[in-house]
Protein backbone atom coordinates (compact mmCIF):
# COMPACT_ATOMS: atom_id res chain seq x y z
CA UNK A 1 0.00 0.00 0.00
CA UNK A 2 1.18 3.62 -0.25
CA UNK A 3 2.98 5.19 2.74
CA UNK A 4 3.75 8.42 1.68
CA UNK A 5 1.47 10.86 -0.86
CA UNK A 6 1.61 14.11 -1.37
CA UNK A 7 -0.76 16.07 -3.89
CA UNK A 8 -0.04 19.71 -5.29
CA UNK A 9 -2.69 21.70 -7.32
CA UNK A 10 -1.85 24.87 -8.14
CA UNK A 11 -4.32 27.37 -10.62
CA UNK A 12 -3.97 30.54 -12.38
CA UNK A 13 -6.35 33.04 -13.05
CA UNK A 14 -5.67 36.71 -14.68
CA UNK A 15 -7.39 39.37 -12.84
CA UNK A 16 -5.96 41.95 -14.99
CA UNK A 17 -3.36 41.70 -18.06
CA UNK A 18 -0.83 42.42 -15.68
CA UNK A 19 -1.29 40.19 -12.64
CA UNK A 20 -1.80 36.43 -12.35
CA UNK A 21 -3.25 35.34 -9.10
CA UNK A 22 -2.32 32.00 -8.12
CA UNK A 23 -3.89 29.65 -5.64
CA UNK A 24 -1.97 26.40 -4.04
CA UNK A 25 -2.52 23.87 -1.94
CA UNK A 26 -0.62 20.91 -1.26
CA UNK A 27 -1.97 18.05 1.02
CA UNK A 28 -0.23 14.89 2.00
CA UNK A 29 -0.53 12.48 4.56
CA UNK A 30 1.19 14.90 7.00
CA UNK A 31 0.86 18.76 6.51
CA UNK A 32 -1.82 20.41 4.58
CA UNK A 33 -1.28 24.09 3.75
CA UNK A 34 -2.82 26.67 1.35
CA UNK A 35 -1.37 30.03 -0.31
CA UNK A 36 -2.95 32.65 -2.19
CA UNK A 37 -1.09 34.96 -3.84
CA UNK A 38 -0.89 37.51 -7.10
CA UNK A 39 2.38 38.09 -8.82
CA UNK A 40 3.47 40.92 -11.46
CA UNK A 41 3.77 39.39 -14.54
CA UNK A 42 5.98 41.59 -16.25
CA UNK A 43 9.07 40.81 -13.73
CA UNK A 44 7.45 37.99 -12.07
CA UNK A 45 7.33 40.45 -8.50
CA UNK A 46 4.95 38.83 -5.79
CA UNK A 47 2.40 41.63 -5.06
CA UNK A 48 0.31 39.99 -2.22
CA UNK A 49 0.32 36.50 -0.14
CA UNK A 50 -1.79 35.00 2.32
CA UNK A 51 -1.44 31.45 3.67
CA UNK A 52 -3.79 28.69 5.71
CA UNK A 53 -1.90 26.38 7.88
CA UNK A 54 -4.41 23.47 7.97
CA UNK A 55 -2.74 20.34 9.15
CA UNK A 56 0.71 20.68 10.65
CA UNK A 57 3.24 19.06 13.75
CA UNK A 58 3.78 20.93 16.31
CA UNK A 59 2.30 24.42 18.18
CA UNK A 60 4.96 26.81 17.09
CA UNK A 61 4.18 25.93 13.12
CA UNK A 62 1.45 28.50 13.45
CA UNK A 63 3.99 30.97 13.59
CA UNK A 64 5.28 30.67 10.24
CA UNK A 65 1.88 32.36 8.68
CA UNK A 66 3.53 35.61 9.43
CA UNK A 67 6.53 35.31 8.02
CA UNK A 68 4.77 34.74 4.49
CA UNK A 69 4.80 38.33 4.05
CA UNK A 70 8.43 38.37 3.55
CA UNK A 71 7.58 36.88 -0.25
CA UNK A 72 5.78 40.47 -0.95
CA UNK A 73 8.49 42.14 -3.05
CA UNK A 74 10.75 38.93 -3.96
CA UNK A 75 11.03 38.24 -7.75
CA UNK A 76 10.07 34.96 -9.00
CA UNK A 77 12.12 35.62 -11.58
CA UNK A 78 15.83 36.71 -10.35
CA UNK A 79 18.66 34.06 -10.61
CA UNK A 80 18.15 31.83 -7.13
CA UNK A 81 14.65 33.26 -6.63
CA UNK A 82 13.49 29.89 -5.25
CA UNK A 83 16.52 29.36 -3.08
CA UNK A 84 15.94 32.87 -1.47
CA UNK A 85 11.98 31.44 -1.33
CA UNK A 86 13.13 28.41 0.75
CA UNK A 87 15.49 30.33 2.85
CA UNK A 88 12.97 33.60 4.05
CA UNK A 89 9.74 31.46 3.96
CA UNK A 90 11.58 28.33 4.23
CA UNK A 91 14.03 28.16 7.25
CA UNK A 92 12.57 30.89 9.20
CA UNK A 93 8.93 30.47 8.33
CA UNK A 94 7.73 27.18 7.22
CA UNK A 95 8.98 24.69 4.18
CA UNK A 96 6.24 23.45 2.92
CA UNK A 97 4.56 26.51 2.60
CA UNK A 98 7.59 27.94 0.71
CA UNK A 99 7.31 24.63 -1.71
CA UNK A 100 3.95 25.64 -2.60
CA UNK A 101 5.17 29.29 -3.24
CA UNK A 102 7.76 27.84 -5.18
CA UNK A 103 5.84 25.66 -7.06
CA UNK A 104 3.61 28.92 -8.10
CA UNK A 105 6.88 30.42 -9.21
CA UNK A 106 7.68 27.85 -11.71
CA UNK A 107 3.77 28.21 -13.12
CA UNK A 108 4.48 31.90 -13.55
CA UNK A 109 5.61 31.57 -17.12
CA UNK A 110 3.57 28.08 -18.04
CA UNK A 111 0.58 29.97 -17.25
CA UNK A 112 1.05 33.11 -18.98
CA UNK A 113 2.37 30.57 -22.37
CA UNK A 114 -1.23 28.53 -21.49
CA UNK A 115 -3.43 31.78 -21.50
CA UNK A 116 -1.87 33.29 -25.13
CA UNK A 117 -2.19 29.89 -26.28
CA UNK A 118 -5.94 29.71 -25.40
CA UNK A 119 -6.27 33.35 -26.67
CA UNK A 120 -4.27 32.35 -29.84
CA UNK A 121 -6.43 29.33 -30.45
CA UNK A 122 -9.71 31.44 -30.19
CA UNK A 123 -8.61 33.23 -33.13
CA UNK A 124 -7.36 30.52 -35.36
CA UNK A 125 -8.98 26.54 -34.26
CA UNK A 126 -6.35 25.45 -36.89
CA UNK A 127 -3.18 27.33 -35.22
CA UNK A 128 -0.47 24.59 -35.11
CA UNK A 129 0.07 24.92 -31.02
CA UNK A 130 3.77 22.98 -31.33
CA UNK A 131 4.99 26.02 -33.85
CA UNK A 132 3.16 28.76 -31.50
CA UNK A 133 4.45 27.40 -28.23
CA UNK A 134 8.10 27.42 -30.01
CA UNK A 135 7.59 31.05 -31.28
CA UNK A 136 6.50 32.12 -27.88
CA UNK A 137 9.52 30.62 -26.18
CA UNK A 138 12.21 32.47 -28.46
CA UNK A 139 10.14 35.89 -28.66
CA UNK A 140 9.93 35.44 -24.23
CA UNK A 141 13.37 34.17 -23.59
CA UNK A 142 14.37 37.09 -21.82
CA UNK A 143 11.95 35.95 -18.88
CA UNK A 144 15.03 33.63 -17.85
CA UNK A 145 12.12 30.71 -16.09
CA UNK A 146 12.45 27.12 -17.62
CA UNK A 147 9.99 27.43 -20.40
CA UNK B 1 -13.23 33.66 -12.74
CA UNK B 2 -12.48 30.60 -14.55
CA UNK B 3 -8.32 29.63 -14.35
CA UNK B 4 -6.20 29.73 -17.43
CA UNK B 5 -3.96 27.47 -16.38
CA UNK B 6 -4.01 24.45 -13.73
CA UNK B 7 -1.24 21.93 -12.46
CA UNK B 8 -1.60 18.87 -10.69
CA UNK B 9 0.85 16.91 -9.46
CA UNK B 10 1.41 13.87 -7.03
CA UNK B 11 4.09 11.70 -5.65
CA UNK B 12 3.60 8.43 -4.01
CA UNK B 13 5.83 6.19 -2.17
CA UNK B 14 4.73 2.22 -2.00
CA UNK B 15 7.30 0.00 -0.26
CA UNK B 16 7.59 -3.36 -2.84
CA UNK B 17 8.14 -6.86 -1.85
CA UNK B 18 11.78 -7.09 -2.30
CA UNK B 19 11.84 -4.18 0.30
CA UNK B 20 12.39 -1.24 -2.47
CA UNK B 21 10.57 1.63 -2.14
CA UNK B 22 8.94 2.12 -5.45
CA UNK B 23 8.36 6.32 -5.81
CA UNK B 24 6.10 7.75 -8.40
CA UNK B 25 5.39 11.39 -9.57
CA UNK B 26 3.20 12.79 -11.72
CA UNK B 27 2.43 15.94 -12.98
CA UNK B 28 0.16 17.33 -15.63
CA UNK B 29 -1.41 20.47 -16.20
CA UNK B 30 -2.26 22.52 -19.56
CA UNK B 31 0.99 22.36 -21.55
CA UNK B 32 2.60 19.41 -19.93
CA UNK B 33 2.27 15.81 -19.10
CA UNK B 34 5.29 14.58 -16.99
CA UNK B 35 5.98 11.16 -15.04
CA UNK B 36 9.16 9.80 -13.24
CA UNK B 37 9.28 6.86 -11.25
CA UNK B 38 12.35 6.12 -8.88
CA UNK B 39 12.93 2.73 -7.22
CA UNK B 40 14.92 3.55 -4.10
CA UNK B 41 16.54 0.57 -1.80
CA UNK B 42 17.24 0.94 1.53
CA UNK B 43 19.25 1.23 4.03
CA UNK B 44 21.45 3.17 1.78
CA UNK B 45 18.48 4.65 -0.34
CA UNK B 46 20.20 4.20 -3.00
CA UNK B 47 18.29 5.57 -6.87
CA UNK B 48 18.74 1.63 -8.42
CA UNK B 49 16.51 2.59 -10.93
CA UNK B 50 14.75 5.83 -12.76
CA UNK B 51 12.62 6.52 -15.58
CA UNK B 52 10.87 9.00 -16.86
CA UNK B 53 8.42 10.20 -19.44
CA UNK B 54 7.48 14.08 -20.81
CA UNK B 55 4.57 14.47 -22.97
CA UNK B 56 2.67 17.42 -24.38
CA UNK B 57 4.36 20.56 -24.79
CA UNK B 58 7.84 19.86 -22.90
CA UNK B 59 10.77 22.66 -23.27
CA UNK B 60 13.43 22.03 -26.32
CA UNK B 61 16.12 21.20 -23.02
CA UNK B 62 13.41 18.49 -21.72
CA UNK B 63 12.86 16.59 -25.03
CA UNK B 64 15.97 13.95 -23.43
CA UNK B 65 14.55 13.52 -20.39
CA UNK B 66 13.63 10.33 -20.95
CA UNK B 67 17.84 9.49 -21.79
CA UNK B 68 19.07 12.06 -18.62
CA UNK B 69 17.38 10.27 -15.79
CA UNK B 70 19.15 7.35 -16.25
CA UNK B 71 22.49 9.46 -15.02
CA UNK B 72 20.90 9.26 -11.56
CA UNK B 73 20.87 5.74 -10.64
CA UNK B 74 23.77 4.93 -8.28
CA UNK B 75 22.94 8.31 -6.37
CA UNK B 76 22.04 7.72 -2.79
CA UNK B 77 19.77 9.84 -0.95
CA UNK B 78 21.19 11.57 1.69
CA UNK B 79 23.66 14.65 2.53
CA UNK B 80 24.45 17.12 -0.99
CA UNK B 81 21.56 15.24 -2.56
CA UNK B 82 20.36 18.48 -3.88
CA UNK B 83 24.06 20.08 -5.47
CA UNK B 84 24.31 16.21 -7.16
CA UNK B 85 20.86 15.90 -8.60
CA UNK B 86 20.95 19.50 -10.80
CA UNK B 87 24.48 19.12 -10.95
CA UNK B 88 23.48 15.66 -13.30
CA UNK B 89 20.49 16.80 -14.31
CA UNK B 90 19.65 20.79 -14.96
CA UNK B 91 22.19 23.15 -16.19
CA UNK B 92 22.87 23.40 -19.38
CA UNK B 93 21.22 20.51 -21.63
CA UNK B 94 19.89 19.43 -18.76
CA UNK B 95 16.10 19.33 -17.83
CA UNK B 96 14.81 21.40 -14.27
CA UNK B 97 11.37 19.31 -14.48
CA UNK B 98 13.35 16.17 -14.07
CA UNK B 99 15.71 17.67 -11.86
CA UNK B 100 12.78 18.97 -9.23
CA UNK B 101 10.65 15.69 -9.88
CA UNK B 102 14.06 13.80 -8.54
CA UNK B 103 14.51 15.88 -5.67
CA UNK B 104 10.15 15.41 -4.59
CA UNK B 105 10.81 11.96 -5.14
CA UNK B 106 13.77 11.86 -2.48
CA UNK B 107 11.59 14.48 -0.09
CA UNK B 108 8.59 11.88 -0.38
CA UNK B 109 10.96 9.02 1.18
CA UNK B 110 12.21 10.90 4.05
CA UNK B 111 8.76 11.76 5.03
CA UNK B 112 7.75 8.03 4.32
CA UNK B 113 10.19 7.38 7.26
CA UNK B 114 9.22 10.05 9.33
CA UNK B 115 5.55 10.05 9.28
CA UNK B 116 5.61 6.77 11.83
CA UNK B 117 7.21 8.71 14.13
CA UNK B 118 5.22 11.71 13.98
CA UNK B 119 2.11 9.33 14.37
CA UNK B 120 3.51 7.61 17.45
CA UNK B 121 3.90 11.62 19.02
CA UNK B 122 -0.15 12.23 18.47
CA UNK B 123 -0.33 9.33 20.80
CA UNK B 124 0.84 11.63 23.38
CA UNK B 125 -1.94 13.95 25.24
CA UNK B 126 0.22 15.21 27.94
CA UNK B 127 1.40 18.78 26.54
CA UNK B 128 4.73 18.30 28.27
CA UNK B 129 5.20 14.44 27.48
CA UNK B 130 4.81 15.65 23.83
CA UNK B 131 7.11 18.73 24.34
CA UNK B 132 9.72 16.17 24.99
CA UNK B 133 9.07 13.91 22.54
CA UNK B 134 9.29 16.19 19.85
CA UNK B 135 12.83 17.57 21.61
CA UNK B 136 13.57 14.12 21.42
CA UNK B 137 13.18 14.01 17.73
CA UNK B 138 15.17 17.01 17.05
CA UNK B 139 17.99 15.15 18.80
CA UNK B 140 17.72 11.98 17.03
CA UNK B 141 17.92 14.24 13.74
CA UNK B 142 20.12 16.95 13.75
CA UNK B 143 19.16 17.80 9.89
CA UNK B 144 15.90 19.61 11.38
CA UNK B 145 17.93 22.22 13.62
CA UNK B 146 17.39 25.50 12.15
CA UNK B 147 15.28 24.00 9.43
CA UNK B 148 11.89 26.02 9.84
CA UNK B 149 10.52 28.23 12.58
CA UNK B 150 9.91 25.18 15.07
CA UNK B 151 13.47 24.68 15.64
CA UNK B 152 15.02 28.16 15.36
CA UNK B 153 17.22 28.79 18.28
CA UNK B 154 14.59 31.02 19.88
CA UNK B 155 11.86 28.36 19.22
CA UNK B 156 10.05 27.23 22.87
CA UNK B 157 11.08 23.79 21.70
CA UNK B 158 14.72 24.00 21.43
CA UNK B 159 14.87 25.88 24.77
CA UNK B 160 17.77 24.10 26.70
CA UNK B 161 18.63 21.98 24.13
CA UNK B 162 22.43 22.82 22.77
CA UNK B 163 22.37 21.66 19.36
Amino acid sequence: MITFSRSQVIGAEFPDRETVRFTGIQEDHIYGMEIAMEVRIRDGQVLKIEGNMKRYTNFVCPQAVPVLQAAVGMCLREQGWDRRVMREIGRKGCEHFAEIVIECGRCLDQAVMARDLAAALQADPHLNQDEYLRNWRKEHAFLGNAL
Amino acid sequence: MTLKFMRNKVVEVEPRPDGTLAVSWRLTDDLLKAEVELAVEPPELEIVEARARLERFPAQDCQAAAALVGKIEGVSVGPGLRKIVRGLLAGPGGCSVVADAVLECCNAVILHFTRPGIELGEGISDPEEKLAATRAMVQANPRLVRSCIAFQDESPIMKGLEL
